[in-house]
């Protein structure tokens, strides 16, 4: 290679190198912007209940009773930020029990959280369902995933007052 | 970037006249190309890293399992660049050949195999130990989970397992135990290696995700080399083939195994060969159809007739002296940069040894120079295995050129190209060709030698642009 192209290769790429690093800063700030967000919804539901009454912008719903009773309806859980993208999850609740959970969202950050969360979510929503709790064990291979979708889901149940 | 380039150079080139020796325009021009190609497939690496930091890659480093996984990634972007350039430069774009010849362009395809093997080695590695980091699980029950939860993952170890296959049979210990139709035939398996991989890219490569910009440019990387690939190395040859019509016109004797063939055919001309190129041919006769040989032309083209000097070596080619006349000839080509057009002064020097002779009488035949600008050294270990003397006597004659001839075996042990005693004595090309480092110094023979008459110029203080060889052992 002659000195001259040597140059204006390096000089090229590297102006290629800063313009990708330019807007991958600029894609991070804008990430930057929704991630508090979603950091407190996470925070909230994470110290369960205290303003409950923020979370709950899920589907219409019989409006909960505060004290006793049983809740039912469907509730809409904090959208939880992991490594491989957020999850969130709603939970339908009928007759004090938990009849239904549905994932709005899941770990989507490339092919392979795809395929996991594929098959985490239904497993975890069987186990879910036979605990009748966000207390179920990690799915192997998985774990971001489970995390997610089960603090999400408690963030639901504590909104349900569950 | 093209647009820059020229402008910056035209701007230059009156200012710079005055002081500097001229160099043929045509090598500027040659340069140029060779510059703005180079750049571009220095650049598409690193806008394949652009990419990756674009989408905000740049963070994703701070936990082990984060930054293999990031690595991984990165390697097998390069990887595949890189594969991509490797195929371009096989792809006999006339752009390529025109910048670097065959033989160059291959020798940078030769040396790009390994590093592209081990990115993409690497990109399996290090993403099968990020991913297993995150997940907490072993490397094996890792590998076992890809193949079956990812989608297009066994097709993408397919790939690495036949892309081990090609380069391992590429390497040269390897590749000598093979005749080349067996080794030839196993490379053509690297473009079945980059199909089975584009699936595993696009669907579990987040990166290249669905509508996004990045995935459009990828495919159009992979596009465009695939069409170069059937345009240039299968349609064009074809089509010429078809077209031109050639058949063995004649068999000339030249020696024992030594024979020259008249080929002829329709509308030659359209070709645009030049002396001194060589074409990948085929004859179409029982024995011979299925392999293919570089020959170099060793008349000027012209008319409706082309010429090549052969000498058969060993299998099927040692049955070319018995070519029966209105064989079918098929072809790809021409090819090569030794020619004229890598010209870069008015004097010429031009160096054969044996068979090597061929494309060397082509270019004495045409080449342009005044009378008495001209050296025809021939070289070959006895007065037996000079080929084609004959008409070079008669050719130097007639151009005006000065002919040397110099025959005996080379000295065992040491990298001369002349006979043990004009080395002993100190014979040299400068000593020869007094004026040599104002020549354009043109090679042609066994690769050994070639080097020597090579490291002879260089020590004469010939520079690396006026020294034109080729090489055949790609």
């Amino acid at each position: 290679m002659r000195k001259r192209a040597s140059a204006f290769a390096a000089l090229a790429s590297v102006a290629v190198l800063a313009a990708g690093w330019e807007l991958g800063v600029q894609a991070g700030v804008q990430a930057g912007v929704l991630s508090p967000a979603g950091t407190a919804a996470g925070t909230a539901a994470g110290t369960s209940d205290s303003s409950g009454a923020a979370s709950p912008g899920g589907a219409p719903a019989a409006a909960a009773p505060a004290a006793a009773a049983a809740p039912s309806g469907t509730f809409t859980g904090s959208a939880v930020q992991t490594r491989f993208g957020p999850v969130q999850v709603s939970v339908t609740i009928a007759g004090g029990a938990i009849t239904d959970v549905t994932a709005l969202r899941l770990t989507d950050r490339d092919g392979k959280s795809v395929a996991i969360s594929n098959r985490a979510a239904p497993v975890l929503r069987e186990e879910v369902l036979s605990a009748q709790s966000a207390s179920v064990q990690n799915i192997g291979g998985a774990t971001y995933t489970t995390e997610g979708y089960l603090q999400s889901l408690q963030s639901a149940l504590d909104a349900a007052n569950f | 970037m093209l647009a820059l380039m020229s402008i910056d150079t035209t701007r230059r080139r009156p200012a710079r006249a005055p002081s500097a020796p001229p160099v043929h325009p045509a090598y500027q021009r040659r340069m140029r190309l060779a510059d703005t190609l180079q750049v571009l497939s220095v650049v598409s690496v690193a806008l394949v890293i652009a990419i990756f930091l674009a989408d905000g890659g740049a963070v994703r480093f701070t936990t082990p399992a984060d930054a293999l996984t990031s690595l991984g990634i990165l390697s097998g972007l390069v990887g595949s660049d890189l594969l991509l350039v490797m195929l371009l430069l096989a792809a006999r774009l006339p752009l390529i050949d025109r910048a670097f010849g065959h033989d160059r362009a291959m020798a940078v395809h030769q040396s790009l195999g390994k590093p592209a093997l081990y990115l993409l080695l690497g990109h399996g590695a290090l993403l099968i130990g990020g991913y297993a980091l995150a997940d907490n699980s072993t490397l094996p029950a890792e590998v076992w989970t890809m193949l079956t939860q990812l989608p297009d993952m066994p097709l993408a170890f397919v790939g690495l397992a036949l892309l081990v296959t090609v380069v391992v049979s590429s390497i040269v210990v390897v590749r000598r135990r093979f005749r080349y139709e067996a080794w030839h035939a196993v490379h053509l398996l690297a473009y079945a290696a980059v199909l089975v991989s584009i699936p595993h890219q696009l669907s579990v490569g987040g990166l290249l995700r669905d509508g996004s910009i990045q995935r459009y440019y990828w495919l159009a990387l992979y596009a465009g080399v695939a069409g170069s690939i059937l345009l240039f190395r299968f349609i064009i040859p074809t089509v010429r083939s078809i077209r031109h019509r050639l058949v063995v016109a004649g068999v000339d004797r030249v020696a024992p195994g030594v024979v020259s063939l008249r080929l002829t055919g329709r509308g030659l001309r359209k070709l645009n060969a030049s002396a001194g190129q060589f074409f990948i041919w085929r004859f179409w006769t029982p024995g011979l159809w299925w392999q293919a040989h570089p020959f170099s032309l060793s008349a000027a083209p012209g008319g409706d007739t082309l010429r090549i000097t052969v000498r058969g070596l060993g299998d099927a080619s040692a049955a070319l002296p018995t070519l029966p006349t209105g064989t079918r000839v098929s072809f790809e080509g021409p090819y090569g940069l030794f020619t004229e057009r890598a010209r870069t002064s008015p004097r010429i020097v031009l160096v054969a040894a044996g068979i090597g002779v061929a494309p060397i009488r082509s270019l004495l035949e045409s080449a342009s120079f005044e009378p008495g600008g001209a050296t025809v050294i021939l070289r070959a270990p006895s007065p037996g295995e000079l080929y084609l003397a004959d008409e070079m006597a008669a050719l130097c004659a007639r151009r005006g050129a000065t002919l040397r001839v110099i025959a005996g075996h080379r000295p065992a042990g040491v990298d001369s190209w002349l006979p043990v005693d004009a080395a002993a004595a100190g014979i040299t090309l400068a000593s020869l060709v007094p004026d040599v480092g104002e020549a354009d110094v043109y090679v042609c023979g066994p690769r050994r030698w070639t080097d020597a008459v090579v490291a002879d110029a260089r020590a004469a203080h010939v520079p690396t642009r006026q020294i034109h060889y080729e090489r055949f052992d790609w």
